[in-house]
Parts: C-alpha cells; sequence; structure tokens
C-alpha cells in the first residue's frame, strides 16, 4: 500500500498533470476520442519510465471524462460519447445562464465519483485477482466471450451489426504469427505483416484518421461556445443541495456498471439519467435544464471509467478502446496486467491507482478556472488541427514496431473506419475484437487441449459454465423477447 | 436496419468467403490438438453466418431513401488519395518532406485558404513532431 505515494513523485506527478491535461482536451474536442489519443502518445509513453508513462495514459483515459462534460454544456457538442446525455440538461441551463454552475457541477460530480470509483477500485481489484488465480483457459475463453457479447448487445444500434464487427476483428487478429504453433497466416509474404496488425497502427486509423477523413467531407464545423464568467462558476445552494443525491446516485451506479463488459461509461450515463426520471423529486423538470440531469450522468460516467480498471487489472481483459490502448501501453513497457501484476508490478499498480486521487484533485483545480479556456478550444477550427492529427497517427503508427507496413496499416484502418462511419458501423467492437482475438484463441486451443479435445471441457467449471451460458442468454434473449411480443395477442406485426 | 445494410452484409459475406477460401491452407489437425487453420474456420464461419443474419434483416427493412452524401465527399476522398500516396513516399522521402507535404495538403483540403498559412501550418507541425519525436525521444522515424 505504500507504494501508493510513488503517484507523488515528480516524474509522476508531471506524467499525471500531462496526461490529464491532454485527456481534458481530447474530452473537449469532438471526435478523435479518448483511445485514438492515448495511441497518438503511446510513442512518448514507451521513452518514459513504465509507471509514469502508464499514469500518462491513465490521465488522458480519465481527463476524456470530465473534458467530455464541457462541450457538451456550453456548445451542445458532447466530446464523446459519454456525455451525449448532458447535453439533454445542461446545454438547457447555458441557455438560462446557468452555464457556470453547470460546469462546476459537473466537476464536482465528476470528482466526488472519480474518488469513489478509486477506493472502490483499490478495494475491488485485488479481490478480484486472487479470484483470477483459479481462472484457466476454459474460464477466460468464457469470460472474453460473454464480454464481446454483452459488447454488442448493449453498444446501442443494431446488435448483428456489433457482433459482426467484433468478428471482423477477431478475423484481422489471425493476420501474422499463430499463437500456438507459430504458423504465418494471412500475410501474403509481406514481411511486415509477419508480427500481426499493429493494433496501434489500427486504433489510430480508425478513430484518428477516419475523423480527418469525416471533418474533410463534412467541411469546416467550427462551433461558438457561450462564454462563462468567473463569478458564474459557484452553483448556488439550492442547485448544490439538489445535485448531492443523484450524484451519490450516479456514483454506485456508474461502478457497478463499469464492471461489465462493454461500453460502460456511455451506458452508465444514460441508466443514471434513466433512474433520475423515475426516482428525482424533480424528475418532472428533467429535460428541460434541471441540474439533476448533469449530477447524475457525469458521476456515472467518472465512475465507470474507474469501475473499467476493475477487468483490465486484474484479469488483464480491456472491455473498452481506451482500456484496449491502456493494455497496449502496459504491454509495450513489459508489464503484463492480470492477476500477477500486483506481485509482479507493485509499484505500478499502486502508483497508477494512487495517480487517479492526484489526477482527480488536478483535474477538479483545472476545470474549475479553466473551463473557459477549455470550451474555447472546442471553436478552434479543424482545419487548423486535423492535419496534425494525421501527422501524429503516422508518427504513433511507425513508431509501434519501426516498420513502414504499419503506416499502411493506418490508411487502411482510416479508410476502413470511414466507410463504417458512412455504412453506421461502431468501430469500437472492431478493436475490441483485434484485441481479444488472440486471447480466445490461445485460450479455445489450451481448453481444448487439457479436455483431451471433449468440447464439454470448455463448461466442465461452474464458474465457465455460468459465463458461457450469460453469453448465450445475452445473445438470443433480445430476439425471444422480441417474438414474444409480437405474439402477443394485439401486437402490430411487421 | 436499412438497404444500405443489405449491400454491406454482401460485403461482410465476400469478406469471410474469401477469409475461408485463404483460411483452407492452414491445417485443422484433430480437436485435441488444434491446428492454425481451426480457429480461421470458425470465425469465418461466424462472420458469414453473421452477414447472413445482416443481410435477412435488412432485407426486411422499408426501402431507405435516396442516400446523402456528405457535402464535400469529393475531398475526402483526394484525402484518402494522398494518404495512400502519404504511405508509398514516406520511406524515400524521409518523414519531414512527407509530413509537410501531407500537412499542407491536408490543410488545404480542410479548407485553409491561401499558401503560406497552410505552408507555415505544414513546416511547424513537421518541424515539431521531428524534434519531439527523433531529437527529444528518440524515435526512429523515417
Amino acid at each position: 500500500m505504500s507504494e501508493l505515494f510513488v503517484a507523488l513523485t515528480p516524474p509522476n506527478l508531471v506524467a499525471c498533470f500531462v496526461g490529464v491535461v491532454l485527456g481534458t482536451l481530447v474530452g473537449v474536442l469532438p471526435g478523435l476520442g479518448p483511445a485514438g489519443a492515448m495511441a497518438l502518445v503511446l510513442p512518448v509513453v514507451v521513452k518514459l519510465e513504465p509507471t509514469a508513462g502508464l499514469i500518462m495514459l491513465a490521465g488522458i483515459y480519465y481527463g476524456a471524462m470530465y473534458g467530455g462534460s464541457t462541450t457538451s454544456i456550453l456548445v451542445n457538442v458532447p466530446g464523446e460519447a459519454a456525455s451525449v446525455v448532458t447535453t439533454i440538461d445542461g446545454y438547457r441551463l447555458a441557455r438560462r445562464g446557468r452555464a457556470g454552475a453547470a460546469l462546476a457541477v459537473a466537476a464536482l460530480a465528476s470528482f466526488v465519483a472519480g474518488t469513489f470509483s478509486v477506493v472502490a477500485l483499490q478495494l475491488a481489484a485485488p479481490l478480484v485477482a486472487r479470484a483470477a488465480l483459479a481462472f484457466g483457459p476454459a474460464e477466460y475463453f468464457a469470460f472474453a466471450l460473454l464480454g464481446v457479447v454483452l459488447l454488442a448487445t448493449l453498444a446501442g444500434g443494431a446488435r448483428v451489426k456489433a457482433l459482426a464487427m467484433v468478428a471482423v476483428g477477431v478475423l484481422l487478429s489471425t493476420v501474422g504469427m499463430d499463437p500456438m504453433g507459430g504458423t504465418v497466416r494471412f500475410t501474403f509474404d509481406v514481411a511486415g505483416a509477419q508480427a500481426g496488425l499493429s493494433f496501434v497502427a489500427v486504433t489510430a486509423g480508425l478513430f484518428g484518421v477516419a475523423e480527418v477523413l469525416a471533418l474533410t467531407a463534412a467541411g469546416d464545423t467550427a462551433t461558438a461556445a457561450a462564454r462563462v464568467r468567473f463569478r458564474e462558476l459557484y452553483p448556488n445552494r439550492e442547485e448544490l443541495r439538489r445535485s448531492v443525491p443523484p450524484m451519490l446516485r450516479g456514483t454506485v451506479l456508474g461502478f457497478l456498471v463499469g464492471l461489465i463488459p462493454g461500453p460502460a461509461a456511455t451506458i452508465a450515463s444514460f441508466v443514471s439519467y434513466g433512474v433520475e426520471k423515475r426516482v428525482s423529486r424533480h424528475r418532472r423538470e428533467l429535460g428541460t435544464g434541471a441540474i439533476e440531469g448533469v449530477a447524475g450522468p457525469e458521476a456515472a460516467n467518472n465512475a465507470a471509467a474507474g469501475g473499467g480498471m476493475v477487468p483490465l487489472l486484474s484479469l488483464g481483459l480491456p472491455f473498452t478502446p481506451a482500456t484496449a490502448v491502456l493494455l497496449s501501453g502496459m504491454l509495450l513497457v513489459s508489464v503484463t496486467p492480470g492477476p500477477f501484476l500486483l506481485r509482479d508490478h507493485p509499484h505500478v499498480f499502486w502508483g497508477v491507482i494512487g495517480s487517479f486521487y492526484v489526477g482527480n484533485v488536478m483535474l477538479l483545480l483545472l476545470n474549475l478556472p479553466l473551463v473557459g479556456v477549455f470550451a474555447r478550444v472546442a471553436t478552434i477550427p479543424p482545419r487548423w488541427l486535423m492535419p496534425g492529427v494525421l501527422v501524429l497517427c503516422a508518427v504513433a503508427a511507425f513508431a509501434d514496431n519501426n516498420n513502414p507496413f504499419d503506416v499502411w496499416v493506418m490508411v487502411g484502418a482510416g479508410l476502413l473506419g470511414y466507410a463504417m462511419r458512412w455504412l453506421g458501423y461502431d468501430p469500437a467492437p472492431l478493436v475490441l475484437g483485434l484485441v481479444l482475438g488472440p486471447l480466445l484463441e490461445r485460450s479455445l486451443v489450451q481448453a481444448l487441449t487439457i479436455a483431451r479435445g471433449q468440447v464439454s471441457g470448455l463448461w466442465s467449471s461452474p464458474q465457465a459454465a455460468v459465463m458461457l451460458a450469460a453469453a448465450v442468454l445475452a445473445l438470443v434473449a433480445p430476439g425471444v423477447l422480441t417474438l414474444a411480443r409480437r405474439a402477443r395477442p394485439g401486437a402490430p406485426h411487421p | 436496419m436499412t438497404r444500405r445494410d443489405r449491400w454491406s452484409a454482401v460485403g461482410l459475406a465476400l469478406v469471410a468467403t474469401a477469409y475461408l477460401v485463404l483460411g483452407r491452407a492452414y491445417p485443422l489437425d484433430t480437436l485435441a490438438a488444434l491446428g492454425p487453420g481451426a480457429f480461421p474456420l470458425a470465425v469465418g464461419l461466424v462472420l458469414l453466418a453473421l452477414a447472413v443474419w445482416q443481410f435477412s434483416a435488412a432485407g426486411r427493412a422499408a426501402p431507405s431513401g435516396p442516400s446523402i452524401a456528405p457535402p464535400r465527399s469529393r475531398a475526402a476522398l483526394v484525402m484518402a488519395c494522398v494518404l495512400v500516396v502519404y504511405a508509398a513516399v514516406l520511406p524515400r522521402l524521409g518523414f519531414l518532406l512527407a509530413s509537410s507535404a501531407l500537412v499542407f495538403v491536408a490543410a488545404r483540403l480542410m479548407g485553409l485558404d491561401g499558401w503560406w498559412r497552410p505552408a507555415a501550418l505544414a513546416v511547424g507541425v513537421a518541424v515539431a513532431a521531428r524534434v519531439l519525436f527523433v531529437t527529444w525521444l528518440g524515435v526512429p522515424l523515417p
């Protein structure tokens, strides 16, 4: 536990500061998102001491959660998906002249939720890691499968399209050396492809390059931000009093949702808003500019970001694109997350967790006085920013393996990402399929080998059986419910 | 689901079929010792099944209206070609020159008017990136 103070060493404090500032800027700027930004700084991370590098990456992740609320409230443009709900009441509050109060409550809610989730993460991650020591290949296979199925089910939009993108991601993960026998597959004799498709290059392309292409197609879309005066920053007593219950509800709810595989921060914010619409004493005001509509979702999405770290740190399984990049960063600095992380790298484990405390304080201090500055960043026209993002994408892709082939992969992923946007496919399931593909293959092969070819070996342990049953249930339940609704007398037929 | 989803389902089915055909080059071996072709076979079949599911679901959807192309889709197409050229010339021209050209053309395509402003941005971004990544961090860029 004394390793918690590793976060307070000067290099780690600087890394944390740089991370949360970058994260806040990324959250403010619509489009790139935390995963893309984290991928772009990986060349910097590998040059730092491992703990400092990972603290910087984590800072970007939760800094973006903070920053995303700023443009939602001031410009009605969510910086990332988890802040979409905040626009509903936040922007209406801003139009009523309460932008400052909404921003301050969002920052406070994020701080409270972030701090709570750190405490809960500190307690939960070692427990989960200890339980995970009993996990064998069959359990890992079942958990990874459950994760991708839940992601596709909960992500919103057409489930079949999300599942197809998971499959495409897993398909792409089979390019290069087979993880068990070392056979080179699907490389078409391209030497640079033998190590597989670089995850960093694919992420930079899908998020960064595709965003630039989309902005090029859409034309210049700079927006005007509302001005916030410093004296307007403080919520009044009534607004503070009304914010506390939704903030606490959103915090607990968000952390629990964060533990579930899937786009947890986004789901948590929507669930929190739904809960407030049912239980809040001011539920009728929601949608017209109620402070509860800011406090609850903002607390929930920040707590979920903390909750999402539990499966990553304790099992080595990322279930969001951002935690997948964090996993990639860990592997780049030779730190393997999972049950043995706490034993093998306690300073990294506790240092990163300790940095969450420090980072939350930094974010609160930054967000309250500098909110107007961050809001103005959102008004910089993309034509000045985005050409530089292309160069950063290329550097990130190349520097991953010093391999020119990865720049081609980045360009290809960018074109694919742009086409996917046009066709209505979410890139997040593809990224997770790419990350979890090797784990799925390795654990499937190992589980079947241990079971001497008996397929029932995949569900012979209670844990694996429960997780596989949950995956099947998540897969078939929506279809069964739809059929049941159609079969009901008087139900409309399609 | 829209009719556009139907065409993308056909695309996914073609990808899955091509992948399955290419995957035949790798042995399947036995269930107790799966060969390098077994997992790709399973993934290809799953993708094919999902493509069929998506095709049938989109077939039940009402016909969508005419597709609305983004206002400047030609500019995006040119940008895509520029990126392909960038990937091709990066190892030959080197990072500084290739990236300066990329930023210049990208800024122009995104609507940055005139010549000196895109040029200044191009030189600024490329030099700053080179100083940060090559000089300070020692990243061996081409």
